[in-house]
């Protein structure tokens, strides 16, 4: 029986456009009807060198469909290759080709002696949502356009986080992560955003391990190169936003990488140092406000939901109420993702929700008695519950509709502190 | 004026839907009717006897070449005793969405005109079977109200048949859509015309006709003509009369109650196919 699904946050696969568009000079070439591209096309921050208002398109028709639009996706791969300087060209099809059954990774071999790289990643509607898209257009990279390595580049690791565009803040905290790994003494390798591009692309067969900072999206990316590239991973699930969390996360790549144990304490050190120095300053502030109250709900994709609960509740000693995870979330997955909201410090345990519906989650946390003002931290679709519960909001995740965010993150030491900014300074607005 | 009977003809590939179809139109001709028969077949072989050979363009190849701006004269063309004959045609094999492609062709046709109130019948000649929507598509929104599924007394053809049954079942229950009966095309198998029988009863509907097998009809198809135009006095061609006369006095028409695989199976045992199967060669 079809239901309503009300608020969704995440657009169909074919959405991976936007992961392409972070790859500094990839052009998705879309062979899809003329509506999606400009449907999902709606992201801020997506200008630039190539914007996906000249995206090349199909924009197949009827007669495509009944006849096939291969000759179609040809002749446009043919002219993108001609009249837009790309490094790296990637073919994404929507739904109405593989419905009808183009043979488009036949077409995209016939473009293998092109000058540039041409691959193809099936994204239709259909198989899912647009993290979905985004594992497939990483996996069409790793599948399409790289081979495996001999040598290895000592202390290099790939890192892979952030859904770009659909995540807001994808840009700054894969730059924080980044940051963070190389104050290790090990080499980063990310290939979304500016300055990074095939160049990067091409030195992952080269990194000693994948480092997957997410509690699923990329998990079958990592297992792909691990049997195809021999690339071993290191699968972190939670982002880390704070003391805590970072001093976790430093430690366990660390380990893992085989750094010295000392090293990492002295990075350590630093950033706690200077970290709670911070909070020291506005204990005052933090103990004695009385709208910030003790419990709080994110409703986000589980990305920022675990890593958000773990923050709030470890770092700043807030309460979780019920969280809810938005992203349709993998079944086979959940049950691990909703341990990982258990494991938090002071003997709490979050509960959390794998729940598409925003009325439903609506309706829970109107019903929900938070002691006081609930703190709630989601997608800008909470900004009207929350007042009417006269609770303090704050916009994380898609949809965002309250910020512009060019490269800030919430990613980190300096991530952490960010983020206490911007909830104390919604507390901090209420009575002025 | 009466009301057009559009009419869908279904059935296993290569049973003789569209030789069963032609020639039926043939003896619906000689009754003074006013026939159209669209052909819904990529292969594009609905029409060839009425217009004595694969003399037409099809809808899919003139949209193809010549974009939707069409005249329907291109498309229509006139065959035996003034029937007008169209065929949707399809893409190249293996590309493309045929389905999609009959759902284009009748909206064409409809688009332009063709279903003028002087005709008696429409026929429309499905492909082997009712494989995705699209080929569901002359029995859906109202067109066909009447289907007719040509069998024969050979397993595959019965378990065709009832398959297709379970699409009309599905479309009976939104539309108006109902199965007129089994036409038996017949192959010479043992007991057919019983088995036919009880196969139809166990449906809910009724054996229509039974055609005899009788090479005339190969004849007739080499010389591109139907029977009744090629052999006017044989038997065969009478038959064919007979199966018009039916068609035109039918009043009988239901719902289908397709059976499962285990009771078609029953009964061919019943009647002796199963044992049969033994000595099947190929």
């Amino acid at each position: 029986m079809a239901k309503l699904l009300d608020k969704q946050r995440y657009k169909c696969a074919l959405g991976a456009m936007q992961s392409v568009q972070a790859i500094t000079r990839a052009l998705p070439i879309l062979h899809s009807g003329p509506g999606c591209a400009q449907k999902l096309s709606e992201s801020i921050g997506s200008s630039g060198y190539f914007s996906p208002n000249i995206f090349p398109c199909t924009s197949i028709n009827e007669k495509d469909v009944v006849f096939g639009g291969v000759k179609k996706l040809n002749s446009t791969i043919e002219n993108a290759l001609k009249v837009i300087d790309a490094d790296l060209y990637v073919v994404l099809t929507g739904c109405i080709p593989e419905i009808v059954g183009d043979d488009s990774g036949e077409v995209v071999s016939r473009f293998e002696d092109a000058d540039k790289p041409v691959i193809y990643a099936p994204t239709a509607g259909f198989k899912g949502n647009n993290y979905k898209g985004h594992e497939q257009v990483v996996d069409a990279i790793v599948e399409q356009y790289l081979k495996k390595s001999e040598t290895k580049q000592k202390g290099l690791v790939n890192i892979w986080a952030d859904v770009p565009y659909q995540d807001l803040f994808w840009l700054g905290n894969l730059r924080e992560l980044e940051k963070l790994i190389s104050e290790l003494g090990l080499t980063p390798n990310t290939i979304f955003g500016y300055n990074r591009g095939i160049k990067n692309i091409d030195k992952i067969p080269e990194a000693e391990f994948n480092l997957l900072v997410s509690p699923w999206v990329g998990l079958n990316n990592m297992k792909k190169m691990e049997r195809k590239l021999g690339i071993p991973y290191l699968h972190y699930k939670t982002l880390p936003i704070g003391a805590t969390e970072t001093s976790k996360f430093l430690r366990e790549v660390g380990k893992f990488a085989g750094v010295a144990e000392e090293k990492v304490e002295s990075v350590i050190k630093e950033h706690e140092d200077y970290y709670y120095y911070l909070i020291e300053r506005y204990a005052d502030l933090f103990l004695e406000n009385r709208v910030i109250n003790k419990q709080f709900t994110v409703v986000s994709d589980a990305h920022y939901a675990l890593g958000i609960t773990k923050f709030l509740a470890n770092d700043l000693g807030l309460v979780p109420a019920k969280q809810f995870v938005v992203d349709d979330t993998p079944k086979n997955r959940r049950e691990e993702i909703a341990e990982e909201f258990k494991k938090l410090n002071f003997g709490l345990e979050a509960e959390v929700s794998f729940e598409t519906d925003g009325f439903k989650i609506h309706e829970e946390i109107k019903n929900h008695d938070y002691h006081g003002y609930p703190l709630i931290l989601g997608g800008y679709y909470e900004k009207e519950v929350t007042d009417s519960l006269k609770g303090n909001f704050l916009n994380v995740s898609y949809p965002t509709q309250d910020k512009v965010v060019l490269d800030s993150s919430y990613v980190g030491y300096t991530g952490g502190i960010r983020l206490i900014e911007d909830i104390y300074t919604v507390a901090v607005q209420r009575f002025n | 004026m009466s009301e057009i009977r559009q009419i869908a003809i279904y059935g296993k590939g290569g049973i003789g839907k569209s030789t069963t179809t032609q020639n039926l139109t043939a003896g619906l001709v000689e009754h003074g009717k006013k026939v159209m028969v669209v052909g819904c077949d990529p292969k594009a072989d609905s029409t060839r006897l009425l217009l004595g050979g694969l003399a037409q363009k099809t809808v899919l190849d003139t949209i193809r070449e010549e974009g939707e701006d069409v005249e329907l004269d291109r498309i229509l063309k006139e065959g035996y005793g003034g029937t007008r004959c169209v065929e949707s045609g399809g893409p190249e094999p293996g590309v493309g969405c045929a389905g999609r492609g009959i759902i284009t062709s009748i909206n064409m046709l409809e688009n332009l005109g063709a279903y003028t109130d002087d005709l008696d019948y429409v026929f429309y000649d499905v492909l082997g079977d009712v494989v995705c929507g699209g080929f569901a598509m002359p029995i859906r929104e109202g067109k066909a109200k009447e289907i007719y599924i040509v069998a024969s007394g050979e397993m595959m053809a019965l378990y065709a048949a009832n398959n297709i049954s379970k699409g009309i079942q599905r479309y009976a229950r939104t539309g108006g859509v109902r199965l007129g009966g089994i036409i038996c095309n017949s192959r010479n198998v043992d007991r057919e015309l019983d088995l036919l029988r009880a196969f139809s009863k166990e449906l809910g509907t009724k054996l229509l006709y039974f055609v005899p097998r009788d090479n005339i009809v190969q004849h007739a198809e080499i010389n591109k003509k139907t029977v009744i135009e090629y052999r006017p006095d044989s038997n065969q061609a009478q038959e064919y009369r007979n199966l018009a006369q039916a068609v035109i006095e039918n009043e009988d028409f239901v719902i289908p109650t397709p059976m499962t695989q285990e009771r078609l199976e029953e009964i061919l045992m019943e009647y002796g196919m199963m044992e049969l199967a033994d000595d099947y060669k190929i």
